[in-house]
This record gives C-alpha cells, sequence and structure tokens, in this order.
C-alpha cells in the first residue's frame, strides 16, 4: 500500500483528472463520440450520471448521487422524458473547520432524459439506497391493432 | 447568475499495483472531503453503493486506508446508456497529525461515509501564577 502511495505524486494526478475533464468536456461538445442514443447530449448539464437499462417492461434508470435528502430530489415523468433536479446541499462543518481537501460537489443539478417508449407515469417507482438512486418506469403498452371480440345476441 | 450547477466527474479508477491487493474486482478512488477542527480530524468519502458492513477502515503505520465494497448486482436486461461503471473504492492518505487512534469514529450513510478522527490534546500553555512571600 506504502508503494502505491510513492508512485502516484499528487499534482500529477491532480492534472490528470484535470486534463481528462476536459477531454470528456470537449468530447461531449464536439460530438466526437456518438453515445449509444442521442439524449444525453441534449443537455450539456453532465450530472448525475446515468445507466439505463432496458427490461420486457420497464425501464431502470440508475443514478450515483450519495448524501441526497428525498426532499432535495425531484422526479418528474412526461411522456417518454424522465427529468431529475436536485440540490447537493453541502456539508455544514462548522465556523471553525479548515478544509485540507474539498472534492466533493455541491450544488444544484437538472438533468432530462427521454427514452425510447413511452412510459406509464402513474406507475414509476424511484428508490434511494446508499447514495443510489433507482427509477423504474414501465412501458406504456405499445397501441396495436386492437381485436374486437364481437358480441352474439 | 444560476445557482452553483455540479459538474460529473467520471470516477478515477485505482490501478492495484501492489501485491497486498489481493482482492478481485475493479476499484475506483472515492471523493472526499478533508477538513480540521481543533479538535477533530474530518473525513467525508462518496462511496455510493456501500453498506456500513462493507466499509474496511484501517490506520497503520500513519496511513489510513479505506476499502468500501459493493455488492454487484447484474442488471436483467439490455444496457441503453452506461454512463458511470460499478465497483469498489479504495483510497489511502498519510496522516500527519497525531491521533487518538482508540477514539476514531466512522458512520456510513446514504453512501457517505464520515469518519472523524480525534486528535491528541494538545497541552494548552497555561500562565503560572507566582505567589509572591
Amino acid at each position: 500500500m506504502f508503494r502505491w502511495r510513492m508512485s502516484r505524486d499528487p499534482l500529477w494526478g491532480e492534472f490528470d483528472r484535470l486534463q481528462r475533464g476536459m477531454d470528456e468536456l470537449l468530447g461531449a461538445l464536439s460530438g466526437a463520440r456518438k453515445p449509444a442514443w442521442e439524449p444525453f447530449w441534449r443537455e450539456a448539464r453532465l450530472f448525475p450520471l446515468l445507466n439505463v437499462v432496458e427490461a420486457q417492461d420497464s425501464f431502470v434508470v440508475t443514478a450515483e448521487i450519495p448524501g441526497m435528502k428525498s426532499e432535495d430530489l425531484d422526479i418528474k415523468v412526461e411522456g417518454d422524458t424522465l427529468t431529475l433536479k436536485g440540490e447537493r446541499k453541502p456539508y455544514d462543518a462548522g465556523p471553525d473547520a479548515s478544509y485540507h481537501r474539498r472534492e466533493r460537489a455541491s450544488g444544484t443539478f437538472q438533468r432530462s432524459l427521454t427514452l425510447p417508449r413511452m412510459v406509464d407515469p402513474e406507475k414509476v417507482k424511484a428508490t434511494y439506497k446508499e447514495g443510489v438512486l433507482t427509477i423504474t418506469l414501465h412501458k406504456e403498452p405499445a397501441s396495436g391493432p386492437k381485436q374486437i371480440t364481437i358480441v352474439t345476441e | 447568475m444560476p445557482d452553483q450547477e455540479i459538474q460529473a466527474t467520471p470516477k478515477q479508477e485505482v490501478a492495484p499495483e501492489t501485491s497486498e491487493f489481493t482482492r478481485e474486482g475493479v476499484y475506483f478512488s472515492p471523493a472526499v472531503d478533508i477538513y480540521g477542527t481543533e479538535r477533530e480530524l474530518v473525513i467525508l468519502a462518496d462511496m455510493p453503493g456501500v453498506s456500513a458492513d462493507n466499509v474496511e477502515i484501517d490506520l497503520r503505520d500513519d496511513v489510513l486506508s479505506i476499502i468500501g465494497k459493493t455488492e454487484s448486482e447484474e442488471e436483467a436486461g439490455t444496457a441503453l446508456l452506461t454512463e458511470y461503471r460499478k465497483g469498489n473504492y479504495f483510497r489511502s492518505f498519510r496522516i500527519t497529525e497525531l491521533l487518538d487512534q482508540s477514539k476514531i469514529s466512522a458512520s456510513m450513510s446514504d453512501g457517505v461515509l464520515r469518519l472523524v478522527l480525534p486528535k491528541v490534546e494538545k497541552a494548552v500553555p497555561r500562565k503560572i501564577p507566582i505567589s509572591a512571600g
């Protein structure tokens, strides 16, 4: 463990992180990397990072947002769009605290995600556990041809 | 001027370069806040997906190590978007303060680890009164 620490000069680690952040941002703006599907690029705001999994009847969206209170989180579903809004409040360290390091971000965020299908706004389930937000959205049944039954009288 | 907006930072993966790192899985370096007051050193570490009993804290030879393990659950279905990776967390720090190791406390809530390391009470300078006579 000691050896690992020696080989990582903290100054370069910081610079590296900054460089990678810039590359990511430039890549996003120039559209150099095309994502799996479009909606990610509609908003330039990138927080929080999302993972979306499609199951047979639902979409499961997960985000890692540690240290949130549910009253500071706002989830809206409309049609095929999910909007996540919130505020991550900074930790109150008290008046006589002096920071040696401050990496955890705080502030407001808003992010919209358009899903490939319409979802049922009545059947949305959201859970927040151990800092992970999990939203399960049920697909609206596809409106296909309806079979009409004939009632003989 | 809008409120300050958070920017997402992709997770930094930790390269296990030492043989002590025999655990399986991918490790990321958690974002931390470290601050000190007169009495204590506090470390806050973002480790979403880690429950309280999956945190390991090790302090030896002035090196404090934090390890958080996540349970990997297979998501049923097709991944449409994967902006972040899931994995464990590891970070170590060199502690230069004198700490009262027996009084270190840790709590884990909503994916945030809060480590409180009380400092050794320094001798408070006193004025010694001199009595005449």
